[in-house]
């Protein structure tokens, strides 16, 4: 017979603890035993998760049941496991004590089967109910830290949240996009070998993903040295703007670093970033079996289009990023750029610091 | 005595027990000794109780002995058990609370002979 759960049965009379052992048996569970409060806490530490239900007298030597009751319900590990006090009629006033310090219910003495029967599954229906639900749990967070590796951690987020499916349907919102790419690289690409290029590769998305993670910034995608960052969504952020260029400054500082290393190893590479500011639509993107969380607008076009026109070591700024970041940002107009795409001229500015 | 019209053993407690546990005798058997050895180390609590004139240290004996005597249908030692008990609850010692003492070991001997018989008998059947 498959055991219907485990029952510890805590009582200082050795006569209740059998006969109530035996009618737990006949019901199909697995029984522990217990002489006192201290002994049923032991137990109960000793095989943590193998208790599904304890049965509890109420007055017993060393540690009595209110005392046993108020550690269990007091400690992480127990306090789920529901527990049926043990007793007599005349005793009501201890049986609403328990009740208030969290029993189930409890069980009228002499023991009667049919009610010992009907209250021990509905506990270990809750029990039971409360296990799955933990599991659930456990799964959902388990899924939540894998989709987090996979996905930006925002986007990760609003999937699990309540109104995830509302946002990932589409949405139009104004954000930043900041493109980033490298000068260089294909001309690396041909000449370095596979190892050099997963180490350079590795290095510069390590680079790149902290300071988009410390800007709070939502990833888009990495392609390959392309990378494209947006900000204020899924979480709005009212300094998108800002952080976009404070994430840029960061990443062309710290990547100085990194082009020194290779230009040793005889590779010149350079990094330039073009940032946008515009209203885009945002939600899941592709077919079925295959979805990116991803923004659609003028602004990425933008953002991107100003990245492959960045020289080494440039932030280029659409027109109305650099009106909006005048106070923070030094820059320095770099005339009309003519974009594929794009019918009008774009008056860029590359950033030269902040201030 | 409020005891007076309550049976020494109510054989419907065991009888269920033993039917309930599919005519376990064995069982049955065990859940008896277990009791049978378990009453007089009760008894002798609350008589040590009594000695010491210590009201609350005769409650939980009293309790047990109640409790378990009912599990085993000795109803006439659980009603007196019970008697102790709340004369151990209420703090007070009377003179009576003795005289419960010598009445719970009397009807304790009673039992034991009562559910003796009902062994005898239910182990025959």
């Amino acid at each position: 017979m498959t055991t219907q759960g485990t029952a510890l049965v805590v009582d200082d009379s050795a006569v209740n603890r059998l006969m109530l052992a035996r009618r737990l048996e006949t019901l199909g569970l697995e029984v522990l035993q217990a002489e006192n409060g201290l002994e049923a806490l032991d137990v109960l530490a000793a095989r943590p998760g193998a208790v599904d239900v304890v049965v509890l007298d109420v007055l017993m030597p060393e540690l009595d049941g209110y005392e046993t009751l108020a550690a269990m319900k007091g400690t992480e590990a127990t306090r789920h496991i529901p527990v049926l006090v043990v007793s007599s009629v005349e005793e009501l006033d201890s049986v609403v004590r328990c009740i208030e310090l969290g029993a189930s219910d409890y069980l009228p003495k002499p023991i009667n089967a049919s009610i010992l029967a009907a209250r021990i599954n509905a506990s270990l229906a809750a029990k039971r109910l409360h296990d799955v639900e933990q599991a659930l749990n456990r799964t959902i967070e388990r899924q939540k830290e894998e989709l987090s590796r996979f996905l930006s951690p925002q986007v990760a987020a609003l999937v699990s949240s309540p109104d995830g499916e509302q946002l990932l349907a589409g949405h139009r919102r104004e954000i930043t996009v900041a493109f980033c790419d490298l000068r260089g690289f294909t001309a690396f690409a041909e000449r370095a070998d596979p190892e050099e290029l997963m180490t350079l590769l590795s290095q510069y998305h390590r680079m790149m993903g902290e300071a988009i993670t410390e800007h709070e910034g939502t990833l888009e995608h990495f392609a390959g040295d392309g990378v494209m960052v947006f900000f204020n969504d899924p979480i709005p952020q009212d300094d998108h703007v800002e952080r976009s260029v404070r994430m840029a400054v960061a990443m062309r500082d710290r990547f100085a670093e990194l082009a020194e290393l290779w230009r040793h190893r005889g590779y010149e590479l350079g990094f330039g970033v073009g940032i946008a500011v515009g209203h885009a639509t945002l939600g899941r993107i592709g077919f079925d079996g295959r979805h990116d969380y991803g923004a659609i607008g003028n602004v990425t076009i933008l953002a991107s289009r100003l990245s492959s026109q960045a020289q080494a070591g440039q932030i280029l700024l659409s027109p109305q990023a650099q009106a909006m970041l005048e106070e923070l940002v030094d820059s320095e107009p770099v005339g009309e750029l003519t974009l594929k795409g794009l019918t009008q001229p774009v008056l860029a500015s590359n950033v030269v610091g902040i201030r | 005595m409020p005891e007076a019209d309550v049976p020494v053993l109510d054989h419907e407690v065991l009888d269920e027990v033993l039917e309930s546990t599919g005519n376990d005798i064995d069982f049955v058997k065990e859940l008896i000794d277990t009791y049978l050895a378990d009453a007089p180390a009760q008894l002798e609590d609350m008589a040590a109780a009594m000695e010491a004139d210590n009201a609350a240290s005769l409650v939980r004996p009293a309790h047990t002995l109640k409790s378990s005597s009912a599990t085993v249908g000795a109803m006439r030692l659980s009603a007196v058990a019970r008697e102790l008990e709340m004369a151990g609850r209420s703090g007070l010692l009377e003179p009576s609370a003795r005289e419960m003492l010598a009445e719970a070991q009397a009807e304790s001997a009673a039992a034991a002979e009562a559910i003796g018989a009902w062994l005898a008998r239910a182990s025959a059947e």
